[in-house]
């Protein structure tokens, strides 16, 4: 007979979960009425209990029936299945029997009877006591009872974009490309909540589902698939279970969304199709490698700049307005803290106000390109963080780390073409060999921390925007590099050839010499470390590389905007906001020869760049993958920027003889530069607790939100504390009373009047002949506000 | 690319009451951080942490494993000497420690020791890299930047009392030597600055971190706070309406003034203490941490660290004059951990906090890392002592060293582990790690063991991969 699909049986089959409560509740209970009148059969209890063995012992027989159709019904199988089977069939019989024996004492009273009556009735009990809590442990998990309360939900998140529905209310059949798309989304599931467990990184179940022929091949379990019959199948039995049950995939995190459940139901009942060729397709979004450079959209309404005929393109797609342009102000504040990190001074800013020259925005961001000291010592902190080059911390106290800072001041001040800077890095000399040369552990250290490891892991990710730290210990289950990849792109940075450990096992395989894309070339893997260096440095500097400099212009976009057109900026292979911005500006930059400065220049004289900012309610929107741009987002000043600034507006944060990198030291020091500027500073517990990393990994991004330890460290910190007081005993001199220090002061930090009211509630804080102390207090009230801690 | 973060946070806030809390005290959370198994309540056995770190290794033979007692003598040999003190007895029968340590051998009836710690295996012995171990459970080099255990605890749980940072770090400077080091786990990682250590370097001077700066009277904070928040209200910046960056300045400064005007701030001015309990505590800068530990404990603090200090060869880092040295560590540490679990057991606190005294590893006088796999020696120990400064543990021994643990749901008047009476007297019953430790830890706090976090797409847990086990034996109510 087929159970299968009939409506009535499935109905029947759905009803075994409610009919089980009846055996349960009556045989239990006359079991207890059994015991209280055990001294005495005929009791007055007695046509109760034969009453509830009767009515118990018939919808145990139903119960099993029902349970058998849901079992037939759901496909289901399993050995707690079938203990439940074996023990509730059981269980129905038994109530048979016990029927029976109670029937018999009507007709044969002897104590014989009763006493086999009775026997049956608790076997019975028994039995079922197992299968019960066997059924609940099916339906509510193995430990629904122990753990009180439920901790975890289905998560409300879909993974992926496919539309289920369309798939299933069409002609049942899907076209090649249908096949192709189902599959990848199927794959996708996989590898985002299953290749954890399940891949060549590690194989539990001794089942892999990332590839064709081991999902094919099934686990311990048998066979997960039937193509066809998605309820056969263990994979919708596991992923369907309830979040507490010992057998749910995934075991840890997650459960599977409900329409990536139905994704999964859907390919396996249309047979499961896996055409040949499907693995070429990635699950994983891949970024074209090649440069590719977009036709602009024209030039129209006063739209010109290549930046904003793109910008505006997007913004007439997404139906977003332009932002007004910003002030003189707050332009030429922009571009100093931008380029050359430091504050304006107030002449300067006159003097800007004052220019009447159409054209002086970009001439005054030129003035600052060619700052040249002033830009590199600002650009030095971002690149510091990126190449995690420190002036002190761990790895130099045994020599196992070099230091990079000349060499690096250096090419920002001379404005090395970023070819030539990639090159010096991949293929240096003794100047610049910090950065792949990593940092060497004293001890034995995890292999995916080998020194070569360290430099495949970091070139990929501060020059390629690519994340190799999982493929190098496994084959990754965030992307498609696998650990023979990783292996193959360390071993160019390695002396002798390196054997290939798979989570710090040793696997006996000797990697081979390869850059991570074929069409980047090849590399002599019998070449010794110089000569594979030099091919990698031509290579990865070669015009088909777009992806080198599609990280380097996203970067300085992130710098100078807020945010990167890709997020995170280490991540290339997310999805721009507009691919046709993140294309241009590439290739252009690549054209017109690599020059990071002229980059600079572009995006500053662009529109985009002069439209007010935009503020953001919750950082988490930055980061969201369906990110909108809207313009320039604030952001704050970073430890650099507010300790320079203090600098420049009260007295110097830094001693002189707290340089560990003096870039003057040849020449006679000048008189533009007369503080120590922070980037040029170790770092110490007001730089840090600002927000400087700790340079012991690459570091691209800093946290930009204020936190309780950082203000602590503002309030009563006490290096602020005593560079206020300093310089208020300096203004106190100098000036004869307190308007005139309210005056001058927002007029340096702030570029504005006070208003009437702010000069009133100074004035009040003041008084007409201030002490040091208030003056003190009126400076760190001034430096704390938002609108000189943010860039705006 | 597949993004689970803002979904993911909305789910995080739907969850426990712990990091509702969190969030309403905490204010800004860290951008990318995606939480997953958060919202277990588990029950709880404690609510604060004190770790009393031993730093720079502590031999188990010279403290809480004594072994045989061999006293000096010009020529011994130094294959004999196992122990350089002889052993006393403490409150628990047939249990001893080394001479010394008499007070806490009194009140070892209120906790549980545990003689069968094994540490890792990370080649060539280094301290810092194996307190980095000790205190993130993470071997030292990560490709990211992993959190201190003292951060887990302040993002998963938050402040017990606003005005009380939830990580506080008593007693280590990072001017010494290896101070870089030192750093490197001193650090929230991953998790954002928010939930870094409050450092109080000189438990002496501890006040002056959470008061007014010196010489600022609180009617001048006072007023420079109402300047403030005065300028602010009136300021421009008015215009662009509310920003996230600019609400989290207002917070962050806002909560900076509650704590250096809370009355709760009097906490760290230890010249309040009497003097009577004073004097106990008093034995050095530790002395006064495990004070300062006890005061913050009373007002609700979350997670503190008392450190000996760790410097290069100073403290329990003796390469040489061990027994000597030793003598004054003891003398340093015994009374006033004997005096904070008492006087947390007396005032009832000691149910709901729990005090770990460890160390990143043993010492012995001739093996070096452990007997299976000895790695290079650092110390040059010679076969016959003619010296009194050879007379000593002066070699890093990873394969058996004692922790102790009190409170907090921790068993009463346990044993835990066991090891080998002659040398390598290495661990021979119950070897427990970190992660074991870690998750010890966390059970009793409710922290799920599976807590973890998306960085750089790759889940991170509170112990690698979420392994290691809580260790319910060294419990008392075992509760799920």
């Amino acid at each position: 007979m087929d159970f299968n699909g009939f409506w009535l049986w499935q109905f029947l089959g759905r009803l075994h979960p409610l009919i089980v409560h009846f055996p349960v509740a009556l045989l239990v209970f006359a079991g207890l009425m059994e015991l209280l009148s055990i001294r005495k059969y005929d009791s007055k209890w007695r046509p109760g209990i034969q009453a509830m063995v009767w009515a118990g012992g018939l919808s145990a027989v139903f119960a099993a029936i029902a349970g058998i159709l849901l079992a037939e019904n759901q496909g289901s199988s399993g050995d707690l299945l079938d203990l439940h089977k074996i023990t509730g069939l059981a269980t129905a019989v038994l109530s048979l029997v016990v029927i029976g024996t109670q029937y018999r004492i009507s007709t044969h009273k002897t104590a014989r009877s009763i006493i086999t009556y009775r026997i049956s009735l608790f076997v019975t009990l028994l039995v079922l006591t197992i299968a019960g809590h066997m059924g609940a442990s099916l339906t509510h998990g193995e430990d629904y009872l122990s753990s009180t309360l439920p901790w975890n939900v289905r998560s409300d998140d879909f993974t992926g974009d496919f539309d289920v529905e369309i798939y299933e209310t069409g002609s049942g059949t899907l076209n090649a490309a249908q096949e192709l798309k189902l599959l990848g989304q199927v794959r996708a599931i996989l590898a985002h909540n299953c290749y954890k467990c399940h891949s060549g990184a590690k194989i539990e179940g001794e089942l892999r589902l990332d590839a064709k022929d081991h999902i094919f091949a099934g686990g311990s379990s048998g066979q997960i698939i039937h193509p066809g019959a998605p309820d056969k199948s263990e994979i919708i039995r596991r992923i369907t279970l309830p979040k507490n049950h010992k057998e749910v995939m995934p075991s840890k995190g997650e459960l599977l969304h409900e329409k990536e459940i139905a994704v999964i139901r859907l390919w396996i009942e249309k047979g499961a199709l896996w055409p040949e060729g499907a693995e070429q397709h990635s699950v994983y979004r891949v970024a074209q490698l090649e440069p590719r450079r977009p036709e602009l959209p024209l030039a129209k309404n006063n739209i010109s700049h290549p930046i904003d005929r793109l910008v505006d393109d997007y913004f007439q797609q997404k139906n977003i307005p332009w932002q007004q342009l910003v002030d003189d102000k707050t332009y030429l504040r922009r571009i100093y803290l931008d380029i050359i990190g430091l504050m304006p001074s107030p002449e300067e800013m006159d003097s800007f106000i004052q220019d009447t020259r159409p054209d002086k925005k970009s001439i005054w961001l030129r003035a600052l390109l060619d700052r040249n000291d002033d830009y590199a010592m600002h650009w030095l902190t971002f690149w510091n963080d990126a190449l995690r080059n420190d002036y002190t911390g761990t790895g130099y106290i045994t020599r196992g780390r070099f230091n990079i800072t000349d060499w690096l001041y250096q090419s920002l001040k001379t404005n090395k073409p970023y070819e030539t800077f990639v090159k010096e890095l991949l293929n240096p000399d003794n100047s610049s060999k910090g950065f792949i040369a990593g940092i060497q552990w004293r001890g034995s250290v995890n292999s995916s921390q080998s020194t070569e490891m360290q430099a495949a892991q970091n070139v990929g990710q501060v020059l390629l925007g690519l994340n190799l730290k999982c493929a190098s210990c496994h084959d990754s289950f965030i992307s498609d590099w696998k650990l023979d990849q990783a292996y193959a792109f360390a071993n160019i940075f390695a002396d002798s050839v390196l054997e290939i450990h798979r989570c710090d096992k040793p696997t006996g395989v000797m990697a081979s010499t390869k850059i991570l894309w074929e069409e980047l070339g090849d590399i002599d893997s019998a070449a010794n470390r110089a000569e594979k260096l030099r091919q990698l440095a031509d290579a990865l500097v070669q015009p088909a590389n777009g992806r080198l400099s599609r990280t380097l212009v996203n970067r300085i976009w992130k710098q100078m905007m807020g945010r990167g057109i890709v997020e995170p900026v280490d991540e290339m292979d997310n999805e721009p906001w507009s691919q046709d911005l993140l294309d241009w500006l590439a290739s252009e930059f690549a054209e017109k020869g690599y020059d990071m400065k002229e980059l600079m220049y572009w995006i500053g004289t662009s529109q985009i760049y002069q439209s007010a900012s935009v503020t953001v309610q919750n950082p988490d929107e930055l980061m969201a993958e369906d990110y909108i741009f809207r313009g320039v987002v604030r952001r704050r000043l970073t430890a650099e920027q507010f300790s320079d600034a203090v600098s420049q507006l009260v007295t110097p944060v830094f001693e002189t003889e707290e340089l560990k990198y003096n870039p003057f030291s040849h020449v006679a020091e000048s008189s533009d530069h007369s503080f120590a500027r922070a980037s040029l500073v170790a770092n110490n517990g007001f730089l840090t607790a600002l927000g400087r990393p700790n340079r012991e990994i690459v570091s691209t991004s800093r946290d930009t939100q204020a936190s309780l330890l950082q203000s602590l460290e503002l309030t009563n910190g006490e290096r602020l504390f005593s560079v206020l007081e300093k310089g208020a005993e300096a203004w106190q001199q100098q000036y004869s009373n307190g308007d005139a220090i309210i005056q001058e002061f927002y007029r340096k930090a702030l570029f504005r009047k006070p208003m009437e009211k702010e000069l009133l509630i100074a004035k009040q804080a003041l008084g007409e002949s201030p002490e040091a102390e208030q003056i003190q207090d009126f400076f760190w009230a001034v430096l704390l506000m938002p609108e000189f801690q943010l860039i705006y | 690319m597949m993004n689970y973060n803002i979904k993911r946070r909305d789910f995080i806030k739907k969850t426990g009451a712990a990091v509702a809390a969190t969030m309403a005290l905490g204010g800004p959370t860290t951008g990318l951080l995606t939480s997953c198994q958060r919202g277990k309540t588990n029950s709880s056995s404690a609510d604060t942490v004190i770790l009393l770190y031993m730093a720079g290794g502590m031999a188990h033979t010279e403290t809480f494993d004594p072994k045989k007692y061999t006293p000096y003598r010009k020529g011994m040999e130094s294959a004999e000497v196992l122990s350089t003190f002889p052993s006393v007895p403490t409150a628990l029968d047939g249990i001893y420690f080394s001479e010394g340590l008499e007070a806490i051998g009194q009140i070892m009836d209120k906790g549980t020791l545990i003689r069968s710690y094994v540490a890792a295996d990370l080649g060539h012995i280094l301290h810092t890299r194996h307190q980095y171990h000790w205190h993130t459970c993470y071997e030292p080099p990560q490709s990211v930047l992993v959190p201190h255990i003292g951060s887990w605890i302040a993002k998963e749980l938050g402040q017990l009392n606003p005005a009380i940072p939830a990580f506080i770090n008593i007693g280590q400077r990072f001017s010494v030597g290896e101070g870089e080091e030192l750093k490197a786990f001193h650090s929230a990682g991953f998790l954002g600055s928010e939930y870094g250590p409050f450092l109080i370097p000189d438990p002496t001077t501890g006040l002056d971190s959470v008061r007014p700066p010196k010489g600022m009277t609180p009617q001048r904070f006072e007023a420079r706070n109402k300047l403030y928040e005065q300028l602010i209200s009136e300021s421009a910046m008015g215009e662009f309406g509310s920003d996230y960056q600019k609400e989290s300045l207002k917070r962050s400064m806002e909560q900076a003034y509650i704590l250096l005007n809370s009355p709760e701030a009097k906490a760290f001015d230890l010249s309040l203490e009497p003097e009577e309990s004073y004097n106990i505590y008093n034995t050095g800068k530790f002395g006064l941490g495990c004070l300062l530990a006890k005061r913050l404990t009373e007002q609700g603090a979350r997670f503190i660290t008392v450190t000996t200090e760790y410097e290069p060869f100073m403290g329990w880092d003796t390469h040489e004059n061990g027994h000597t040295r030793l003598v004054d560590m003891k003398k340093l540490i015994d009374a006033p951990i004997a005096q904070l679990i008492k006087d947390l057991d007396q005032s009832g606190r000691l149910d709901r906090t729990m005090v770990i005294v460890a160390s990143e590893f043993s010492r012995d006088m001739l093996t070096e890392g452990r007997p299976e796999l000895k790695v290079k020696d650092q110390v040059e120990v010679p076969d016959i002592i003619d010296d009194m400064k050879h007379y000593g543990m002066h070699r890093h021994f990873t394969d058996g060293c004692s922790i102790l643990m009190f409170g907090g749901g921790i068993k009463r008047g346990y044993v835990y582990g066991k090891t080998a009476d002659e040398r390598p007297c290495k661990t021979i019953e119950k070897p427990i790690k970190i992660d074991s430790i870690h998750q010890t830890i966390y059970h009793a706090l409710g922290i799920d063991p599976e807590t973890h976090y998306d960085i750089e797409k790759r889940p991170f847990y509170t112990t690698p991969d979420g392994k290691g086990v809580a260790e319910l034996e060294l419990l008392s109510h075992f509760s799920s």
